[in-house]
């Protein structure tokens, strides 16, 4: 096909051709000249008048019969909207297609901008949160879910743990909100309903609860009389052995159960404890000595307090985690051996470390040793007496200051655990004067 | 006008500050909605640690009033807000009074409980004022869900809910009385148990407020001290004579 303006210069000329010639027919050119270009100009015109009214009023739909140049303009235009209308449809079915499997998804999604208002969110969402349709499109996500800690949460955002909360729409359901930061300044908000974990799981640890408590009275009773034949003289002395150690068994399990109590204590705490000032110099201190008191105890036990810091948090909880750790090192390192305690602080937080020159750990045994009655090997706590939720505890307790543990240990030489606290739980000592 | 975004107005600045200023009001009553839950809590499982928070948060709903009605009073001021603008910046001022009483109402409800608490707890554990808190609670929530959206429908139901609560309320003290006459030893409990059902229809007052608020805010017209019905013929008259 030739160019659309190639064409219409030809037929200019072709016009100004044929007014000319016909024109000197008659001996007056200029007529001639002025009458054909006045048609053609009033052909184009109309031409131009039908293309108009065709692009304005018929919608692309049944393209007029324009006669000339004018049916290959009419033609491009046709084709270009052609080409769109396909790219057009091509989306939207993209665009379904998206939609449709987002809604098949069984977890909500919720996208945010930069303003923390709703972008977009899919079925899901709008079920589990009581979203309605288009509506609340541009709304604050803060403004629907209005739960003081999805605030707190949405505004720490830096979306590591996701937050579990009860909706009020309805109290029986809890969900588990996740914030995603993508893109600049959005944020994707996860929504998964955990009705059903959140109800086991409150019933495993009222079990737990209650059955530790449930056991404590009679063991009670049992330790009790235990005591009393163990002081009868009128006891046959064969007995002697056995009662010894039904005690000793008896204070075991004691001991196990007052561990499990302290445990499913911390856990129904779920928020942080508030700071109140705690000395853990001094508290490493009556430790060492308590380690020193010990019928038998390691040789050497050093205390390395390199800052006068104390720590905001439960002084209870720390004392019992921190004496657990020394406890531990304690039971497992030889007569000869050493300890070394230290309680430091820098950039990064306070830290307090217990090295022991124990029989160590097996690498593969260090990322298990926070679960509950782990053991390395049979044998060794049961020698020791230990409850088996010592360093769950200590997980537990450190969790709830915002810290972390840390296990290094070489086999045969010894252990180090390093209890780390973040710096906002730091009070230091000058701030303090 | 029933769109939540605030019409476009010349200084961005001023659309952020209304902004601000509507979420702070919500933020306010999510806490509010946190206390009622609390001290309805408090009420079924007897905790006191629930119900000092109750109070410390009441602390908290009472420093949001007062930093609010600034705000509010700063855009009064500086910007001169007409129209929708001024009916937002009003019903504001005006809900945060209501949620203001909320708070006070759920700090007394928790009081009532704790002492509720030292009391024999009946088999039941105020099965009916429970219920009645459950109602309340409700209202509360749609009432400002209806403020977020802007939506004067969702608004229109709150006063209906609130006629419920009125006949809960009136069961519930007709069976209280009627305990007191058989027994005059648990006087003391009948009444405190009236106390805290009041307070709880008390709130429910509160939320239809909050609700007519949003209507004002949202068709410029004052519902208050008008039946429910009347309301919504009003209201819908007006939305015919707009269509045709």
């Amino acid at each position: 096909m030739l160019r659309i303006w190639v064409l219409a210069a030809t037929w200019l000329v072709a016009t100004i051709a044929i007014g000319l010639s016909a024109g000197l027919a008659v001996g007056r050119p200029w007529l001639g000249l002025c009458l054909a270009l006045s048609l053609h100009l009033a052909w184009q015109l109309t031409r131009l008048y039908r293309l108009d009214h065709w692009l304005r009023h018929r919608g692309f739909m049944d393209p007029p019969v324009l006669r000339g140049v004018w049916d290959d303009v009419v033609t491009q235009i046709a084709r270009i909207h052609r080409r769109k209308r396909h790219h057009k449809q091509r989306l939207a079915t993209v665009l379904r297609e998206l939609r449709e499997s987002t809604n098949a998804m069984p977890d909500g999604v919720v996208a945010l901008n930069a303003h923390g208002e709703i972008a977009w969110f899919n079925r899901m969402a709008a079920q589990l949160l009581h979203l309605q349709g288009r509506r609340d499109i541009g709304i604050r996500i803060s403004n629907l879910v209005r739960q003081p800690a999805f605030a707190r949460h949405l505004e720490g955002g830096d979306g590591t743990a996701p937050l579990t909360l009860q909706v009020s729409a309805q109290p029986e359901t809890w969900l588990s909100l996740h914030v995603l930061p993508y893109g600049e300044g959005r944020r994707l908000l996860l929504i998964r309903d955990v009705t059903r974990q959140t109800r086991l799981e409150t019933m495993r640890k009222d079990f737990v609860a209650n059955a530790s408590h449930e056991l404590r009275s009679p063991l009670t009773v049992i330790s009790g009389y235990l005591e009393m034949l163990a002081t009868d003289p009128t006891l046959d002395a064969a007995h002697a052995q056995p009662l010894a150690e039904m005690r000793r068994q008896a204070d075991r399990m004691a001991a196990i159960i007052g561990d499990l109590l302290v445990l499913s204590r911390l856990e129904a705490k779920d928020e942080q404890p508030e700071g109140e000032p705690v000395d853990v110099g001094a508290m490493l201190a009556l430790l060492r000595k308590d380690v020193l008191a010990r019928p038998q105890h390691p040789a050497l036990v050093t205390l390395a307090i390199e800052t006068q810091d104390q720590l905001k948090g439960d002084e209870l909880e720390l004392n019992s985690a921190l004496a657990n750790l020394v406890d531990n090192a304690a039971k497992y390192t030889p007569a000869d051996g050493h300890i070394g305690i230290r309680w430091w602080s820098d950039a990064e937080g306070a830290h307090c470390s217990v090295t022991d020159t124990g029989p160590g750990i097996p690498s593969s045994a260090i990322p298990r040793l926070t679960e509950r009655f782990y053991r390395v090997d049979a044998g060794r706590s049961r020698a020791t007496g230990g409850s088996g939720l010592g360093l769950a505890i200590v997980k537990h307790v450190l969790q709830r200051h915002g810290g972390r543990l840390e296990i290094a240990s070489t086999e045969g030489r010894g252990s180090t655990f390093t209890c780390h606290f973040p710096p906002e739980r730091v009070l230091a000592a000058e701030r303090r004067a | 006008m029933e769109t939540t975004d605030l019409s476009p107005h010349i200084s961005s600045r001023f659309n952020d500050d209304l902004e601000a200023v509507r979420a702070s009001l919500l933020r306010m009553g999510g806490l509010v909605e946190a206390q009622l839950k609390k001290c309805l809590a408090t009420l079924s499982e007897a905790d006191s640690v629930l119900a000092a928070e109750v109070v410390r948060d009441d602390e908290q709903v009472n420093r949001m009033e007062v930093e609010i009605d600034e705000a509010c009073l700063r855009i009064l001021a500086t910007r001169a807000p007409a129209a929708g603008d001024l009916r937002l910046i009003v019903a504001i001022i005006k809900a945060i009074t209501d949620l203001e009483r909320v708070g006070d109402e759920a700090r007394k409800i928790a009081h009532i409980s704790l002492r509720l608490a030292t009391l024999e707890r009946p088999a039941d554990r105020y099965r009916e004022v429970r219920h009645l808190g459950r109602l309340v609670e409700d209202m509360v929530h749609e009432a400002l869900d209806a403020f977020a959206r802007m939506d004067a429908e969702a608004a229109l139901r709150v006063p209906q809910l609130d006629r419920q609560v009125d006949e809960e309320y009136e069961s519930i003290q007709r069976q209280c009385v009627t305990f007191m006459m058989e027994d005059p030893r648990q006087v003391r409990r009948m009444l405190d148990i009236t106390w805290a059902a009041r307070a709880l229809e008390r709130v429910g007052d509160h939320a239809k407020n909050i609700a007519e608020y949003v209507i004002y805010m949202v068709h410029g017209q004052d519902v208050r001290h008008t039946r429910p019905e009347e309301v919504e013929l009003r209201l819908r008259g007006r939305g015919g004579a707009r269509e045709s």
